[in-house]
């Protein structure tokens, strides 16, 4: 499953992060978001837009399209 | 005097820190090539300077701000490195200090929000973190200024103990040794360091090296590398295996030296976040946000300020200067040329410094507390939906203050298109200068209306920018790849001194543009309208201005106000929206509004009334931006681009409204 799949207040451990493009990929590294990581879904955006996503004890905001890109489980 | 230079991850308190440890602000300058500035100050012990860089999450640079902190690694000769790490988001600050310290210089680490780390039950033993790294670890609370005296001491004593080796697998080990065997032995940075931004795949680097060798071997070893750990049981890529190591290295010190005391419960930044960005309150919140800034920036606060300061330039300043200038026995033509030219010229521009002051005064607040960033997330759908981000939002909204502000405020963007774009399009944004404009009108012609007039222009201008940045991000800007990445920082409380500086750094630009070109353009549109070419002191009918302007008219005439005098006005409105105003007013001979607006009748319908005033909402950007735009794109060509494209859509909306008008009858 992805991280748009995951229930807004649910917690779950990123799996994989290899499916987002590298410039995306390396700026979620940077900030801490990677496999093995703690997630959890704070806040979606409406009509499509940006997730609020805490990881590592930080927020971060990033669109619904890219957070499908990230596999939870 | 030698230089530290100041490291750190965005939103850890770098400016804060900078602010506490440096007295006075030296000097802010702009790096060659890139538009971002670098702030220098003196250490309060007046021995050394500080540099403070652009935060980065790591050496290997995203964006062109990111750059120039590895740009100054690689080019510039400074003595010691500071690098501030927030305590609280520990392990992944550590990332970049471990970058640093392979690169090798003295480094002292200052251990920020120690504070907020103890309130989420992390106990931090600084000494066993010094151990660890070998370095000085000084705990400080950058907001408030503890602890700098303990920093500065360490910062003119630190001492290049031995070189920090982090140890890699065999493979990448293999290849640091090749890479550094490739590099010339007078290089002047650490090849260790240097290897491993190499296989890091830090372009800035390559750029640093390509000057001295081949890049070829160094890059085909980077591939090899690459293939070799792909084949490894995880098919992570060489980046992700470099930094998993530095996490279980970090996590291994962490391990070691904080120890978790209790679960930490709900931050009162969860709290306020859990109001500001909900689904349905996000966006209301945020216009009511909104209104009271600008009530305050234009009406219940500014306003009276910039019209006691316009006051004092009309009367005591005007009356003084008058009176040192006859007592000084100057001629007439001098006495003119600084009271009509240079004092209304100026000082219509210095009115607008409180209003200014209070506006950036409010957006430096929005950025200190934290809440800028939720802005961008509660607006990214709609930026979205026509080739924008949610970052372009912000200077949208400041643009409304005025342009200039505006345009400089796109920096904040990463992707260099999008920022572009947002450039081009902010000063289609009705500016606060404009409203002058719209008030002689509607008072003239729209009496019964004022109120849904004025803001038919307001919402006319954003809803040409809104169609504009569709059409110009599907040609001419496509975006390969629109990213919006925010990290969301915690809200905290703004300190006066940071507050002040960045208010101060905002709004110093636009006070020092007015005692250069403004001054400058006023000596020269008051010399216009003085001389002719019969020679000076000439009627205005016959002056250059009368000259110039008549030659606009024709051009003007199929969009209702084909006159001399308007097209003066409007060259003029180039130097400021407002000077379209004063224009008239030196052109109709009158002094006063009430005159000049039964004056008006004459020369204009409500049809061409509507239609000029939509022109002076989107024709040319005014001096002070377009120079601001020329300063933040770099690039003649989109400069001249942002007018052109104005001018044309004023023009083409202008004949629409009024041909069209006429067409149905309108007058």
């Amino acid at each position: 499953m992805v991280l748009t799949d995951l229930q807004p207040g649910k917690r779950a451990t990123i799996t994989n992060i290899s499916m987002m493009s590298d410039i995306l990929k390396q700026r979620l590294i940077d900030m801490g978001v990677h496999e093995g990581e703690e997630v959890c879904v704070k806040c979606t955006m409406p009509f499509g837009g940006p997730v609020m996503v805490e990881v590592a004890g930080q927020c971060i905001c990033l669109r619904r399209k890219e957070a499908a890109c990230i596999g939870v489980e | 005097m030698s230089q530290i230079a100041l490291f750190g991850n965005p939103n850890t308190g770098k400016t804060s820190l900078f602010n506490n440890l440096t007295g006075s602000y030296e000097y802010v300058g702009n790096w060659s090539g890139v538009t971002v500035e670098k702030k220098v100050g003196i250490l309060r012990s007046r021995d050394a300077y500080v540099v403070d860089l652009p935060g980065v999450y790591s050496l290997h640079p995203l964006s062109r701000d990111e750059g120039v902190a590895t740009d100054f690694l690689l080019t510039e000769s400074f003595s010691t490195i500071l690098n501030i790490v927030d305590a609280s988001q520990l392990k992944r600050n550590l990332h970049l200090t471990i970058q640093l310290l392979e690169f090798g210089k003295p480094l002292v680490i200052a251990l920020n929000m120690i504070d907020v780390a103890e309130r989420r039950g992390m106990k931090i033993d600084v000494k066993k973190l010094a151990d660890r790294f070998g370095v000085p670890v000084v705990p400080v609370v950058a907001r408030i200024g503890k602890g700098m005296d303990e920093l500065t001491e360490k910062l003119r004593s630190v001492e290049q103990t031995k070189p920090f080796t982090l140890t890699y697998d065999d493979v990448i080990e293999t290849a640091i040794a090749t890479i550094s065997s490739y590099l010339p032995d007078d290089i002047e940075r650490s090849k260790r360091w240097l290897a491993l931004q190499c296989l890091e795949g830090n372009e800035r680097v390559y750029e640093y090296l390509r000057a001295k060798i081949a890049l070829e071997p160094i890059l085909a070893i980077r591939k090899q590398t690459e293939e070799s750990i792909r084949q490894l049981p995880h098919g992570r890529s060489l980046r992700e295996r470099l930094h998993h190591f530095r996490e279980t290295f970090i996590e291994a010190v962490l391990e070691d030296v904080v120890v978790w005391t209790e679960k930490r419960s709900l931050t009162w930044t969860e709290k306020i976040d859990a109001i500001v960005t909900n689904k349905y309150l996000g966006m209301p919140i945020f216009l009511f946000f909104m209104y009271v800034m600008f009530m305050l920036t234009f009406d219940w606060l500014g306003s009276p300020l910039a019209d006691l300061l316009d006051q004092f330039f009309s009367g005591p300043l005007t009356d003084t200067l008058s009176r040192l200038l006859t007592a000084m026995g100057a001629s007439g033509f001098l006495q003119e040329l600084v009271l009509n030219g240079i004092v209304s010229g100026v000082g219509g521009v210095l009115v607008f410094v409180p209003q200014i002051f209070i506006l950036f005064f409010f957006i430096s607040l929005l950025e200190d507390s934290g809440y800028m960033a939720r802005v961008a997330m509660v607006m990214d759908r709609l930026m979205e939906a026509i080739g924008l981000n949610g970052k372009s939002f912000i200077p949208m909204i400041i643009g409304f203050g005025c342009n200039v502000p505006g345009v400089m405020a796109a920096r904040t963007i990463e992707q260099p298109r999008e920022r572009l774009l947002t450039i081009l399009l902010l000063p289609l944004m009705s500016c606060s200068a404009r409203l002058p404009v719209y008030a002689l009108f509607v008072g003239a012609f729209f009496k019964a209306h004022q109120a849904a007039v004025v803001f038919s222009l307001y919402v006319l201008g954003i809803v040409v920018a809104l169609l504009l940045a569709k059409l110009f991000s599907s040609t001419i800007l496509k975006n390969e790849h629109s990213m919006f990445v925010i990290e969301l920082p915690p809200y905290r409380m703004p300190q006066a001194l940071t507050l002040w500086r960045s208010t101060w750094d905002k709004g110093k630009g636009f006070v020092r543009k007015a005692g250069t070109f403004i001054f400058g353009g006023s000596v020269a549109i008051w010399l216009l309208s003085y001389a002719g070419p019969k020679g000076l002191h000439v009627s205005m009918d016959d002056s250059f201005l009368a000259a110039i302007g008549g030659v606009l008219a024709p051009i003007l005439a199929p969009l209702g106000f084909g006159t001399w005098q308007a097209g003066a006005a409007l060259l003029t409105g180039f130097l400021a929206k407002e000077v379209v105003v004063s224009t008239m007013n030196i052109i109709y001979h009158v002094k006063d509004t009430d005159t000049l607006q039964g004056l008006m009748a004459h020369y204009f319908t409500p049809l061409s009334a509507f239609s000029f005033m939509a022109f002076v909402l989107l024709y040319v950007p005014c001096l002070a931006t377009v120079a601001t735009i020329r300063k933040e794109t770099g690039s003649t060509k989109w400069t001249l681009f942002a007018i052109g494209y104005a001018l044309a859509i004023a023009y083409i909306i202008s004949f629409l409204i009024y041909e069209g008008g006429k067409w149905l009858g309108l007058s």
